[in-house]
């Protein structure tokens, strides 16, 4: 079943259009990685499928047009995004920013199992769960940002270059946590990388974007078997 | 010392409006980033609003919470229909705004109940002067050691500490107080939690206008009287207050308007030649200055820590 579809979707700031067009899909179960240089137009895709920009074309959630629904309808609708940057609310305790991420859920007794169960995933936070987000290292608040996102109990999972600035070591182990709840919970992502490396391990399918248009499409294999877009984009 | 502590507890209740109309401050400050000029004076427009329901029959109690329910609508509606769509475009023109609501409303006023303080029998008022919250009468006070310590003023303080109880279990054990923290903090990750962003700063705003309002009515009745000029004075003394507290935290400006209250009433009682009447904001000024030049963020405000 098609999750994420969006139709000639466009977006930018102001005047100036970055996205152009684009066609993606995230069908359920998927893991779907955008891979694309800075500037490509990734950043701003996230931003317009979870409506913090606006947007023309079409953009459809399990069936439903959600083209002109607000952020928080979106979240409602089962989108949550870790966004660019960690994002997280500095001056908020960890244990707080998590409680955020429940916002749109009800029943204090099944938020409160869930933050216990991502505390168990990331441990690291665990430790510091009344420590203000600010103080926290970059990957740190990377886990927080993922473990908030995953409070709202989504059915997609936006990732925006979770690596950014993170340690490899650090890196792997984010990844590590999205692929386990992929593989064994069925969670749907779509994840935006500069680093193709990691993210082709994973994904169930790629796409390329490039100054605001999708140039390739299709599943890591054919990506990478393919020589011109190997050497192009990928870099190995 | 009892008349120190007379003085105290005076400088402590005229601080408790300069406290009420800091909250108001600081509140829209965290949500929005902006600085209402406008705050004393929608404070004012409730003020009226209180002495128009006490003129109708209406007794205190009741007229200070409806004044604070046409206090939350005014700065609920001034966040809908002037400060969101302008803040999109200029954070500039929302001081431009805030400024000109200042006049306008001040106008509004002076159109309404004329530029004559009220109650005054001039206009045929009911009341005989500003109802206050708290007996107030000649008589109502204790005179421990000869001092005088008047049961309004510690009233008043006692309504302040409880207001700011009731904001401090708002802020931090409500999940409405959960979202205005979240948006103060970053509004477009408080917007991908779900939240709707929208809707927390009209309350803010309309939070803050209702503690504004508030303060306006236990100004009057400390004065006697509402007119136009009676929150000049007091919303720069709130601001101040905002100021050394730390502008974003609401516990610091209910401590910032205390003590600038006190300062102002032990200089200008104990030094009646050299501060007086005429000087006494100075000093607080003084003080501010000397605060912040050690510690830039306020006594109580957040330096901003960022890992990065």
């Amino acid at each position: 079943m098609t999750f994420l579809k969006a139709t000639g979707l466009s977006a930018g700031y102001g005047p100036i259009t970055v996205l152009q067009q684009i066609d993606v899909e995230v069908q359920e179960g998927e893991f779907v990685v955008m891979l694309g240089a800075n500037g490509a137009g990734k950043t701003t895709t996230m931003r317009a499928i979870s409506g913090l920009i606006p947007r023309q074309g079409r953009v459809e959630f399990g069936g439903v047009d959600i083209t002109k629904a607000s952020p928080d309808a979106i979240v409602r609708a089962g989108i949550a995004q870790v966004p660019q940057g960690r994002g997280t609310f500095p001056e908020l305790s960890v244990e707080d920013n998590l409680h955020t991420g429940a916002f749109v859920r009800s029943g204090a007794d099944s938020v409160r199992d869930d933050i216990a169960r991502w505390l168990d995933v990331f441990p690291r936070l665990a430790e510091r769960r009344h420590q203000r987000a600010g103080s926290l290292s970059g990957g740190e608040q990377q886990m927080l940002a993922i473990a908030r996102a995953l409070m709202s109990r989504p059915k997609l999972l936006l990732c925006d270059e979770p690596s950014l600035g993170l340690a490899p070591l650090i890196t792997q182990e984010l990844f590590a946590v999205l692929e386990g709840l992929h593989r064994d919970e069925g969670l749907s992502v779509l994840l935006v990388e500069q680093n193709a490396n990691l993210a082709m391990h994973i994904a169930s399918r790629v796409y390329l974007l490039e100054t605001g248009r999708i140039v390739a499409s299709g599943s890591a294999e054919e990506l990478s078997a393919d020589d011109s877009i190997r050497k192009a984009y990928l870099g190995f | 010392m009892a008349l120190f502590f007379q003085r105290l507890v005076d400088g402590m209740s005229y601080g408790s409006v300069y406290a009420l109309i800091a909250l108001g401050l600081v509140i829209v400050y965290r949500g929005t980033g902006h600085l209402n000029f406008a705050q004393g004076e929608m404070a004012l427009f409730s003020a009226y609003c209180v002495y128009q329901f006490g003129e109708w029959g209406i007794p205190i109690w009741p007229a200070m919470f409806l004044g604070m329910g046409v206090g939350f609508l005014l700065g609920s509606a001034t966040e809908v229909t002037l400060i969101r769509p302008i803040s999109k475009r200029s954070p500039f023109a929302v001081f431009i705004v805030t400024l000109g609501l200042f006049t306008f409303l001040n106008w509004l006023d002076g159109a309404i109940w004329g530029n004559q303080q009220l109650p005054n029998s001039g206009v045929g008022s009911k009341q005989l002067k500003y109802p206050s919250l708290f007996p107030n009468d000649p008589q109502d006070q204790w005179l421990p050691f000869g001092v005088s310590i008047r049961y309004e003023r510690v009233g008043i303080l006692v309504l302040v500490l409880v207001l700011t109880g009731l904001l401090f279990l708002l802020f931090n054990k409500t999940k409405f107080g959960l979202s205005m923290r979240a948006v103060a903090s970053n509004a477009e990750s408080a917007k991908l939690t779900g939240i709707r962003t929208n809707r927390v700063l009209m309350m803010s705003w309309g939070l803050a206008a209702a503690i504004g309002a508030l303060g306006g009515v236990v100004q009057a009745g400390l004065n006697g009287n509402v007119n136009l000029g009676l929150m000049f004075t007091v919303f720069i003394y709130g601001s101040a207050a905002a100021t050394l507290g730390g502008f974003d935290s609401p516990g610091g400006a209910v401590i910032g308007g205390l003590m600038i209250g006190v300062i102002e009433n032990l200089a200008s009682g104990y030094l009646p030649e050299w501060v007086g009447q005429e000087m006494k904001l100075g000093v607080a000024f003084v003080v501010i200055l000397a605060v912040l030049l050690v510690k830039p963020s306020g006594l109580f405000g957040t330096a901003k820590v960022e890992r990065v």
